[in-house]
């Protein structure tokens, strides 16, 4: 009679594929997993308290560093806040401007994601090496349009900081040539490649019931089957003049999550051709004239109420809740980060899995430790 | 645009294709991709990248990709390639907005009133906690802080990175060499801005730590070759008088005419009141003082303001012109400084003071009393100088409070800037002498 022991060992927190300081406690019987505890909050900065005090504003480049993957839908969330909450209107070509910064994120997100899972399973930067391709060019017109190229602060209350250079559009156009062809490419290179599709099938199954329980949300979400996207559901600034569609998942596997990324790839391309068509048609500046100057940003001082404004931001729904006393900071301030809510149900995912499963699964949720702990 | 354009929001199932594992047909494509790449990599045509696939390696430290102009990596301070004048009024827009508050600023003060002047004495940015969100160079008023497009700033020495000003100045040519349109849409304004507040500093206040010896300290000196028109003394303030129509023609008429004046040495650019007194001795106690050109201008607007003033102002001048001055103004002697101290707050604030009481004379009497307002009554005769003497000497403030309610408001007005006008008129002919 073989007698067996359970062996509790701590995965992280520094370990190149934890994707940041994340820390899991996993208790395995040989080499499955019998329980996970993630814990968390070890990049913890104190984000909601620091924009407590601070003005709405201020607390505008502080979103970057939310999900640093994708600061401009981070910078969405907040600007969608304050706007609902102090009833600024947004001009119709700021909106454009908006959706277009937020799909290309969407793009550059997915494709990094992508590429960390496939890290993950081992295939060491190949994948990820093509992915990052386009992210450069996509960062190269984030730094052109807003001066950084991940902590992009570039959305204002009532549009955006400054109008597209004129040497923007050429370049992203530039870019959508050649982005068909990447999706292509990547797909061909990943889609049929056994090793992945060995490790992925069946792997992480996140059933539709529990997803929802969880209350996760994003490509996590709509893996497990579920058609759910803030952009349709509740739709923001000119999501509901655009086209696209949503792409769901049947098992709700590592496979699926793969897959749904990879369709909301050409999905935000679809979005991306009809506003790159309508943009030039747009009306309205870059911003509310009455909110244009930094001045009135920084003196704002919304009625007192409260609001929850969301985004769709590429790992899923990015809420801010935010209390106005009608002073001009927040009363309070809270964040609904993706990453974090989707992070829940990873020991549910893992347990009767392998340890090297864990790894992947982590990486098909595709976290951000920095919006995990805020 | 339109907004009836037909959306559709299907939802579809991804196609997971065949459930069935080939036998490595899968990796092969993925490796047909791979090589595929690789072959590029030799064919690539590098004088054409355009029409090549994928990213070119750029050389870095020998060759560098060029910045977008938008590009901000650190805040820098600029300053004005000819005369060396920071465009910093110390205004703290951009110490108040810095989300980690890494900016430290502190005002410039004249040296022998401690009065704040637009300008910065010191400015120290935490570099090594600065996130580079640009708010600062966003909120600037004077576009005086912009952002950087160095970024080599790796050091060994983490307390380098705390920088000064002398480290954070920068040309406005270098500014304008890495942003130029960014610059053109705001150089107009931020000149204009520039002017304005370079006739409130004196000395080397204001200038750029690197600029300082090498530029003469005679900025203000364009306005000064000004037709000379030589009015008498007293005639200013007359003229004012009839062409009250227009106050803006009266304000120049007075102006011109202080300039003048100070210029033929006669001093008398300080309306009716003061006159004897002041005529010759502010001008000489400039000279005196001459090393320091804020010293100068003090002088004169002490001398023209009031005898208690210049009484107090005998201990450091030679001349002492107290005894004229003690007779009009029996007020404590120390009391006029204190209405210096409360001054500090700046000449926009005076000026307006000085408006809004020339409106009413009900409230600027109200207001005589309070610190703030002091340049208005001030302005008007020399007795007023010291607004607290208001409780010891009740009459004495008044008087003149009520000629100003008498005086239609845009005399006042521009008596005011006939003083004004003397005073710069003076701060001039000292920086003259002594460049």
């Amino acid at each position: 009679m073989l007698k067996t022991e359970e062996l509790q060992i701590n995965i992280g927190p520094q370990h190149p594929s934890t994707h940041g300081v994340f820390r899991m406690i996993v208790t395995v019987d040989g080499e499955t997993v019998i329980d996970l505890k993630p814990v968390f909050g070890y990049l913890h900065r104190n984000h909601e308290q620091l924009a407590e005090v601070s003005t709405y504003i201020q607390s505008m480049p502080y979103t970057d560093r939310l999900d640093y993957f994708n600061s401009m839908a981070n910078n969405f969330g907040l600007a969608l806040a304050v706007e609902k909450l102090a009833g600024i209107e947004v001009p119709q070509r700021a909106n454009y401007i908006r959706v277009l910064m937020c799909e290309l994120t969407r793009i550059l997100n997915h494709a990094a994601a992508v590429g960390f899972m496939i890290n993950d399973m081992g295939a060491w930067q190949t994948p990820l090496v093509f992915a990052g391709r386009e992210r450069e060019k996509i960062l190269d017109l984030f730094e052109m349009a807003s001066g950084a190229r991940m902590m992009c602060n570039y959305f204002r209350f009532g549009g955006v900081v400054r109008d597209l250079p004129p040497e923007f559009m050429p370049l992203l156009k530039q870019l959508m040539q050649g982005l068909p062809a990447f999706f292509d490419e990547f797909e061909r290179l990943l889609r049929e490649n056994e090793i992945l599709r060995l490790r992925s099938e069946g792997v992480g199954i996140l059933p539709k019931e529990v997803a929802l329980s969880y209350s996760v949300t994003g490509p996590l979400l709509r893996g497990s089957g579920v058609p759910y996207d803030v952009r349709r559901a509740e739709p923001y600034s000119v999501y509901d003049e655009l086209d696209f569609d949503i792409p769901v998942g049947s098992i709700g596997d590592v496979y699926d999550r793969f897959l749904v990324r990879i369709a909301e790839m050409r999905q935000s391309y679809r979005i991306l051709q009809q506003v790159i068509e309508r943009l030039p048609d747009t009306t309205g500046g870059h911003i509310n004239p009455s909110m244009a100057s930094i001045g009135r940003q920084k003196a704002l001082r919304p009625p007192p109420g409260d609001v929850y404004a969301r985004v769709e931001t590429p790992k899923g729904e990015l809420g801010f809740y935010l209390v106005s006393n009608g002073t001009a900071r927040p009363y309070r301030y809270k964040v609904r980060a993706p990453s974090f809510v989707n992070l829940t149900p990873l020991g549910d995912m893992c347990r009767g899995h392998k340890v090297a499963d864990v790894v992947v699964i982590l990486g098909s949720i595709d976290i951000v430790m920095g919006e995990v702990d805020r | 645009m339109t907004a009836e354009t037909p959306r559709t929001s299907n939802v579809f199932v991804v196609d997971r294709g065949e459930p069935k594992l080939r036998g490595g047909q899968g990796l092969l494509a993925g490796l047909g991709v791979v090589i595929r790449h690789f072959g590029k990599a030799f064919t690539k045509k590098i004088e054409s990248p355009a029409e090549s696939s994928g990213l070119f390696t750029v050389q870095y430290p020998e060759e560098r990709l060029a910045m977008p102009e938008a590009y901000r990596n650190f805040p820098i301070l600029l300053y004005d390639d000819q005369t060396g004048h920071e465009l910093c009024t110390s205004c703290f827009q951009c110490e108040r907005i810095c989300p980690p508050q890494v900016i430290h600023m502190t005002q410039a003060s004249d040296p022998t009133t401690g009065k704040p002047v637009p300008a910065v004495a010191e400015f120290i940015i935490e570099y090594d906690a600065c996130m580079s969100c640009g708010l600062c160079a966003e909120v600037c008023p004077f576009d005086a802080i912009k952002m950087d497009h160095e970024f080599e700033l790796s050091n060994a020495d983490h307390s380098t990175m705390t920088v000064n000003k002398a480290g954070l100045d920068r040309p406005i040519s270098y500014y304008e060499s890495i942003a130029p349109t960014m610059w053109a849409e705001v150089r107009d304004g931020a000149m204009k801005k520039l002017q304005g507040n370079m006739k409130r500093r004196s000395g080397d206040i204001g200038i750029a730590p690197p600029m300082k010896g090498k530029v003469q300290t005679s900025a203000p000196a364009p306005a000064a070759a000004k037709p000379a028109a030589p009015a008498a003394p007293a005639k200013p303030v007359a003229a004012v008088g009839a062409n009250m129509s227009d106050e803006k023609k009266a304000r120049l008429e007075a102006i011109r005419a202080a300039k003048a004046a100070q210029a033929a040495q006669s001093g008398g650019a300080t309306p009716e009141v003061a006159a004897p007194e002041a005529s010759a001795k502010p001008v000489a106690a400039v000279g005196a003082n001459m090393s320091d050109e804020k010293k100068a201008r003090l002088e004169a607007i002490r001398a023209a303001k009031a005898a208690a003033k210049a009484a107090q102002e005998g201990g450091t001048a030679p001349e002492a012109p107290a005894p004229e001055a003690a007779a009009p103004a029996p007020e404590a002697p120390a009391k006029p400084m204190a209405a210096i101290g409360s001054n500090m707050s700046g000449e926009k604030k005076a000026r307006l003071e000085a408006i809004r009481a020339a409106k009413a004379a009900a409230k600027a009497a109200q207001e005589g009393g309070a610190a703030p307002e002091a340049p208005a009554p001030e302005a008007a005769a020399p007795e007023t100088a010291a607004p607290e003497a208001a409780a010891p000497a009740p009459e004495a403030p008044a008087k003149p409070v009520a000629a100003i309610g008498s005086n239609m408001s845009e005399e006042k007005r521009a008596r005011l800037e006939a003083i004004r006008a003397a005073k710069a008129a003076a701060k001039r002919e000292a920086s003259n002498d002594e460049s």
